[in-house]
Parts: structure tokens; C-alpha cells; sequence
């Protein structure tokens, strides 16, 4: 479809304007995070003054154990991702090359896995976990969030085992090899940037994740995360919160994801699109 | 998708002579599923399962009583006044999400059609900055931006002559000004999927039509809008059903759902009622309520795309 001049100035000038605010919150928690104290409520209107200031880095610093609450988060994070993988990779491999009775019932459960709200399941998993022992401890935090999201992931490779070559697996067979491993050795080494970035795709979703590290980790500070760390040390809405630090810590937390994002940032777009668009 | 033999059927006519490998052969696809669907079956589907259960009795998550209350208690709750003002609070927040996290996207998406595939590629990446950081972490910033006494809103309101509002305790401001925040954090997300739900309409259909004599409302019309339907209807409700769940962390950061329950919605008071004042009985069975909404959601959904024609490029 071709616009006029006028069509394609007018777009332009509508979607800055929804850049510039999307953007302005993003501007001020860095901005804000490089104010001195006591002039966090000095000009508003600038997000920036100059120098910037690192009081509120060094004290975050000296304040929380940030090594120690970025290992939980990386520990967490990353258990999820692995685990989450390990189960959906074989299931999604089942739902792209089996035929079997009950197939679109169980993926059906998949689905619906999928929609049902967090807060109807924390409840009960939060008691089982009390049960098991598992409250404060970054596996109890891990465990449950195999089964809560992974549907997504069951989801997304199926989409993308289906496109395989069938005549590879024939090759495979002939030669000698059982499906477990021409799913280990040559369906998952071949499908590795649809793995990826699932991995990535999770790991994200999993180190931002805050209400379910809160309350499974929010107990003891061993077992706290970044996101719960960051809350808990500055977020006080009663007493007012340290704006600065605030602002620091969470720069400071969201570093890695950032960092992610930007290193491979049209993977990830693409993984977020597909299962959208395609199912 | 059935039309191809799989390659369970293949290996199966191969080894016809081996009638352990066959036995075997037919179960793999279940042990291949049985890991994965025993996590979601415990961690998911059994709670919901419970909820329905739970909901029939009064019990606390601290104390270990339990006493039968029946089906009574969903005439209590649908009869009750605060629940009533809950379920209107959520289709409030709903309204606005339909509005900043469907509308809006869709809007903006069409008019990206506009502009170079270059430009594209900024406009998708910074929309979706916010999707990548903690929602928690996110919505901080907001706090201090509503701050009535020198954060930047009042600021600019000043700045124009406007008296300062207390936005997060007005009654009649924080069901927006939570909105905004969990639109913000959405919006670049929808954005992404409506736009590639538009590009994926072929482009030889677009310029057969243009060279038919079709005008760019005509193509808009009758080829782009009818293809990019599936699309739209599974970004409708993934606003209407997750459209609660973003608004989750704002309401915990920003409210806690104050002043005095003006800005909780049905996802929240669940939350408070589970978690702060114990009572799982009543969080139950308003999960039972949720889950029926959003069930019902995803049925209508799955029975418009099943009714949707298929286009054949």
C-alpha cells in the first residue's frame, strides 16, 4: 500500500509522540537514579542534573548484598529455563510426530494451562510448599514455575518441530537410532535457535517475575531475588520510599535483562510475535 | 496435518516383526508428554481443581479449620454489595485496557504501515523496552511521578495553573492513573503482535487489488482487515484475560488497592484475600467466578476462530 506525503509525515509525528511516552518513565528511572538525595525533588521537570551523582550506587552497594541477591536471581531464573526446557522439549516433540488418542485433549490442557490466572494457583502452591518444607529455598521457588509457564514453551517449539524435514528422522531411523535419540542428537542440535530462544524468552519472563519470588522468598533475605531485594530494601510506600536508591537498585536489577535485550533484540521480538500471529 | 505419516507410523511398519518394540512405540508419545504434564497437572490444574473444592468451605491459610459452607457461599458473594463494586471496578479497569492495550496498539500498528521498514524496527524496539523490565521495578518510577507534592504530573499541572490532584488516593483518579501504568508496561507487547499480524497479509493479494483499480480504503477494507480478523480476536482476548493480571503489580506498588478498595479489582482481591487476611474460602470462590469469566472468554474465542474463513494464498 503506497501513502501519500502527507500520510507518511502525520505517522511519523503520531508514533514519536507515542515513542516519546513510552520512553519518559524509562529516562527518569535512570535519570533520577543519578540525582544527589536531597535533590530528587529539586527540578522535575529535568530528568537529568549535572554531575551525576553516584551516592545512591555506592549505597545500594553497601546496602544490600547485591552479589548475593543477582546469584538467587540467576540461580532461579536459570533453573527455571533449564527445567522448563528439559519438560517441554520431549512434549513438544511428541505433539509434532506421534499420533496418539487423546492428543488434542492433552493439548488442550496445555492450553489451558496457559490461561489460568496466577493468582488462583499461588494459593494452593504456596500451602503445598509449606507442606514440603520448601518455603524461603530457591528450589521451592523453582519447582512450581516448571508446570506454570511451560505450556509456552510446549507451545511455541511444537510450532517449530513441525516445520522439520520428516526425511532426516527416516535417515536417522535407518541407520539405527531410537526416537530418544534422534530427538537428543539430531532434532534438538538442529532446532537450536527456536530453543534459544525460548531459553531466553523464559529466562526473562522468570528474572522479572516479583509477586511469586515475594512470597515464596520474601521470608528470609538468603533467598531473596533481585526484583524482591529491590522492594523490600527501598519500596516503602507508608514511610516514603528512598527515591534515589530506589532508582539505583533498579537500574542495577535490570541490567542483565537489559543487556539481553539489546544483544538480541530481534530474536527475542521475533519469539514474542510468533506464537501470537501463527496459533 | 494428520495427511502425512508421522514418524511413529514409519517406525512402526518397520519394526512390524518386533511386537514389544510396537507395545513400546505406542506409549512413547505419552512418556515423552508424562513429565511435563505432571507438572502442570499439580501446579496448575490441581489448584484449580482445589479452588472449586476450597470454595465450598470456610478455612484459613494459617489455621487448620475447615468448616462446610456449601454452595450458600456463592450466594453470599454474588449478593454482596463489595463484591458487586469489585466486579464493577474490574470491568472499569478492563474498559481502559480495551482502550490503551487493544485500540491503542491496533491504531498505532496501521499507522506503522506508513513509514520505512528502518523506522520500524526503532518504533518495535523501544514500544517494548517496558515488556523487558520487572513490572515491579517499572512501576516505581510511576510512584514518584504521581507523587503529589513535587513529582513531574503535578509539576506540569502547576506549571499550566491546574490545582495539584492526589491521583493515587481520589477515588476518581486511581482506576486510571493505575491503568496507565499497566497499559505502559503492555502496550509495546500488543503493539508487536498487531503489527505482525498486518504484515503477515500477503502482499501479492494487496497489489493484485491495487492493480484492479482498488483505492487504499477499499484494500484496507476488504483485504487487510478481514485477514488480519484471527489476529485481532486473539489480541482482544488476551487483553480482556491477562488484561487484570497486568494491572496486579501497579495496584501492589502503587494502592494495595486504596483508598479503601477503590482500586482493587477481582485478580487483586483474590490476592488480599488469600494472602492478607487468610480467608481461602472466600479467595476460592472468587478464583471460581474468575476462572468461569475467563473460560468463557477463551471458549467464545476458540468458536470464532473455528467459524473464521480460511483464506488460501
Amino acid at each position: 500500500m503506497t501513502a501519500s506525503a502527507s500520510e507518511r509525515l502525520a505517522s511519523r509525528v503520531i508514533l514519536l509522540v507515542a515513542l516519546l511516552v513510552v520512553v519518559t518513565p524509562l529516562v527518569y528511572l535512570v535519570g533520577l537514579s543519578f540525582k544527589a538525595p536531597e535533590g530528587i525533588f529539586a527540578n522535575p521537570m529535568a530528568p537529568f542534573s549535572w554531575p551525576l551523582d553516584l551516592t545512591n550506587y555506592r549505597n545500594v552497594l553497601a546496602q544490600m548484598n547485591v552479589p548475593k541477591f543477582f546469584l538467587n536471581s540467576l540461580i532461579y531464573a536459570g533453573g527455571v529455563t533449564l527445567g522448563q526446557l528439559l519438560l517441554a522439549i520431549p512434549a513438544a516433540f511428541a505433539f509434532s510426530y506421534y499420533h496418539f488418542r487423546f492428543k488434542n485433549l492433552l493439548m488442550s490442557l496445555v492450553l489451558i494451562s496457559l490461561i489460568v490466572p496466577f493468582v488462583v494457583t499461588y494459593v494452593p502452591n504456596y500451602l503445598l510448599l509449606a507442606r514440603w518444607g520448601l518455603l524461603n529455598s530457591l528450589v521451592g521457588m523453582i519447582i512450581p514455575m516448571l508446570g506454570i509457564s511451560v505450556g509456552f514453551g510446549i507451545f511455541l517449539l511444537r510450532q517449530s518441530f513441525q516445520t522439520f524435514p520428516k526425511e532426516v528422522f527416516d535417515a536417522a531411523c535407518i541407520d539405527g537410532a531410537n526416537s530418544w535419540q534422534v530427538l537428543w542428537r539430531v532434532l534438538a542440535p538442529a532446532s537450536l535457535a527456536p530453543i534459544v530462544s525460548v531459553a531466553i524468552y523464559v529466562f526473562i519472563i522468570t528474572w522479572n517475575r516479583f509477586i511469586w519470588p515475594l512470597l515464596v522468598g520474601g521470608g528470609d533475605p538468603a533467598s531473596y531475588t533481585m526484583t524482591v531485594a529491590v522492594d523490600i530494601y527501598y519500596n516503602n510506600p507508608e514511610s516514603g520510599s528512598n527515591w534515589g536508591n530506589l532508582m539505583a537498585a533498579s537500574v542495577v536489577s535490570t541490567v542483565p535483562t537489559m543487556l539481553m535485550y539489546i544483544a538480541l533484540r530481534k530474536q527475542i521480538l521475533r519469539t514474542f510475535t510468533e506464537g501470537a500471529v501463527k496459533g | 496435518m494428520a495427511a502425512q505419516p508421522s514418524l511413529a507410523y514409519r517406525v512402526k511398519q518397520r519394526s512390524r516383526a518386533q511386537a514389544l518394540g510396537d507395545v513400546g512405540n505406542r506409549l512413547l508419545p505419552y512418556l515423552y508428554l508424562a513429565p511435563a504434564l505432571f507438572f502442570i497437572s499439580l501446579f496448575v490444574l490441581w489448584p484449580v481443581a482445589r479452588a472449586f473444592y476450597n470454595s465450598l468451605y470456610d478455612g484459613n491459610l494459617l489455621f487448620p479449620y475447615r468448616e462446610y459452607v456449601g454452595p450458600e457461599r456463592y450466594v453470599d458473594l454474588l449478593t454482596n454489595a463489595r463484591f458487586h463494586q469489585i466486579l464493577i471496578q474490574s470491568g472499569y479497569y478492563l474498559l481502559l485496557m480495551l482502550a490503551g492495550a487493544f485500540v491503542l496498539p491496533v491504531l498505532l500498528a496501521i499507522v506503522t504501515l506508513n513509514v520505512t521498514q528502518r523506522e520500524v524496527g526503532i518504533f518495535q524496539s523501544v514500544f517494548f523496552l517496558p515488556t523487558v523490565i520487572a513490572a515491579n521495578i517499572a512501576v516505581s518510577v510511576w510512584v514518584w511521578f504521581y507523587n503529589p507534592t513535587g513529582g513531574l504530573f503535578n509539576t506540569v499541572m502547576k506549571a499550566f495553573g491546574a490545582e495539584p490532584v492526589t491521583w493515587l488516593r481520589n477515588k476518581d483518579t486511581v482506576i486510571p492513573a493505575v491503568a496507565l501504568v499497566a497499559i505502559w508496561k503492555q502496550f509495546g507487547f500488543h503493539y508487536l503482535i498487531a503489527l505482525a499480524g498486518l504484515k503477515s497479509v500477503p502482499n501479492d493479494l494487496i497489489q493484485a487489488a491495487a492493480v484492479d483499480g482498488a483505492n487504499n480504503r477499499t484494500i484496507s477494507r476488504r483485504i487487510i482487515l478481514p485477514l488480519f480478523g484471527p489476529t485481532a480476536l486473539f489480541l482482544l482476548v488476551i487483553t480482556l484475560i491477562q488484561g487484570l493480571e497486568f494491572t496486579f503489580v501497579p495496584i501492589e506498588v502503587l494502592t494495595r488497592g486504596g483508598p479503601a478498595g477503590a482500586s482493587s479489582n477481582l485478580i487483586y482481591s483474590i490476592y488480599q484475600e488469600g494472602f492478607r487476611t487468610f480467608r481461602v474460602g472466600l479467595a476460592s470462590a472468587q478464583s471460581v467466578v474468575l476462572i468461569v469469566l475467563f473460560g468463557g472468554l477463551a471458549y467464545v474465542q476458540y468458536r470464532m476462530l473455528e467459524r473464521n474463513v480460511q483464506y488460501d494464498r
